[in-house]
């Protein structure tokens, strides 16, 4: 059996909305190999980097963010992006699991 | 996504109603899928993937296209009986795991709307709350009054309609006692092992958020199980 997989990230959305935060919507859309989060895992960033929810285990959540920010600045619709396995530079942002995934941006407007 | 999609798809979940969101990557547009419902023309030709997606409860972009699922589905019911200490833990846990809470309790004192606000809360008798819950094989049962009165009512009611988890609280030698009153009333051995007692999985906790712990946990182990 499943039970619904919601974490309440679009409810979230509506709230930041509500007080005229701009809110950039990320969904995973995409993921090969072992991948931290399934198909569907949300987060929502605004203008400002505040971000809630996750599209991985915290491995890609500040580049995310950076990506929102930008497309809100060039008031660009939506885009899509992809993280693979990171190489051993430490500080680079990738997915240490080795595995890819790809997550789509859009604005909510 | 369009603000008036994002608030129509708050209202869909709020109402428990099913239903996917689907998405042209290539051009941002969305829109909410409904079974037998047509789709709109920048979504119709790929109604068959759709509903497959749907019907299998997957998220994920159909092959070779640029459209993207989401499938959401109606949140497990679950049904405590005894709006108790524990309970009032449950309802927290329950709240994050997105399990959909109703709480029987004749009791007016337990049952009041001070210790579980914004909760669907039945203050009647359990053969007379049933009448107002619609239950089925998805639908989960806690017991915790450990009263027989309100407790064995609830249970058999769980297991003539094949709920996949039914849980009670109360010691062994509580558990025995109500498993022979449940004999008496014509279950099978069969029946009466399908439920959970002493409930939890054991964590070793003693207070009333641990207790509410291990119960949860053991119906999450259930949920996916089958």
């Amino acid at each position: 059996m499943k039970n619904s997989f919601d974490e309440k990230i679009l409810e979230e959305a509506n709230d930041w909305i509500k007080t005229n935060q701009k809110v950039v919507l990320a969904t995973v859309i995409q993921t090969w190999g072992s991948s931290p989060r399934q198909v569907g895992s949300r987060m929502i960033v605004n203008e400002k980097g505040d971000f809630s929810g996750s599209v991985s285990g915290g491995c890609v959540e500040s580049a995310v963010v950076r990506e929102c920010i930008g497309i809100i600045k060039d008031n660009k619709p939506f885009k899509k992006i992809e993280f693979k396995v990171s190489n051993e530079s430490a500080w680079e942002v990738g997915l240490a699991c080795g595995g890819e995934i790809a997550v789509y941006l859009e604005q909510i407007n | 996504m369009k603000l008036e999609i994002l608030k129509e798809i708050i209202k869909k979940k709020e109402n428990k109603s099913e239903f996917a969101i689907v998405t042209k990557l290539s051009t941002g547009e969305s829109e909410i899928f409904i079974d037998k419902k047509p789709l709109s023309k920048n979504f119709d030709k790929y109604t068959d993937q759709i509903e497959n997606f749907y019907k299998s409860k997957k998220n994920g972009v159909i092959d070779n296209t640029d459209v993207f699922i989401e499938t959401y589905i109606r949140p497990i019911k679950v049904i405590i009986v005894g709006a108790v200490h524990i309970a009032q833990y449950l309802v927290d846990y329950a709240k994050s795991l997105n399990f959909e809470i109703s709480i029987i309790d004749p009791r007016g004192y337990f049952a009041s709307e001070q210790r579980f606000p914004n909760m669907n809360i039945i203050n009647k008798w359990p053969n007379e709350a049933f009448k107002e819950i619609e239950t089925n094989s998805n639908t989960a049962l806690i017991a915790l009054t450990h009263d027989p009165k309100i407790d064995d009512p609830a249970l058999q009611h769980a297991l003539k309609k094949k709920f996949y988890y039914i849980g009670a609280l109360g010691s062994k030698k509580t558990h025995e006692n109500r498993c022979q009153r449940l004999r008496d009333s014509g279950f099978s051995e069969d029946d009466i092992k399908l439920i959970h007692g002493p409930i939890g999985i054991k964590l070793g906790g003693k207070s009333a958020p641990e207790i509410a712990l291990s119960i949860i946990s053991q119906l999450v182990w259930e949920t996916y199980k089958k």
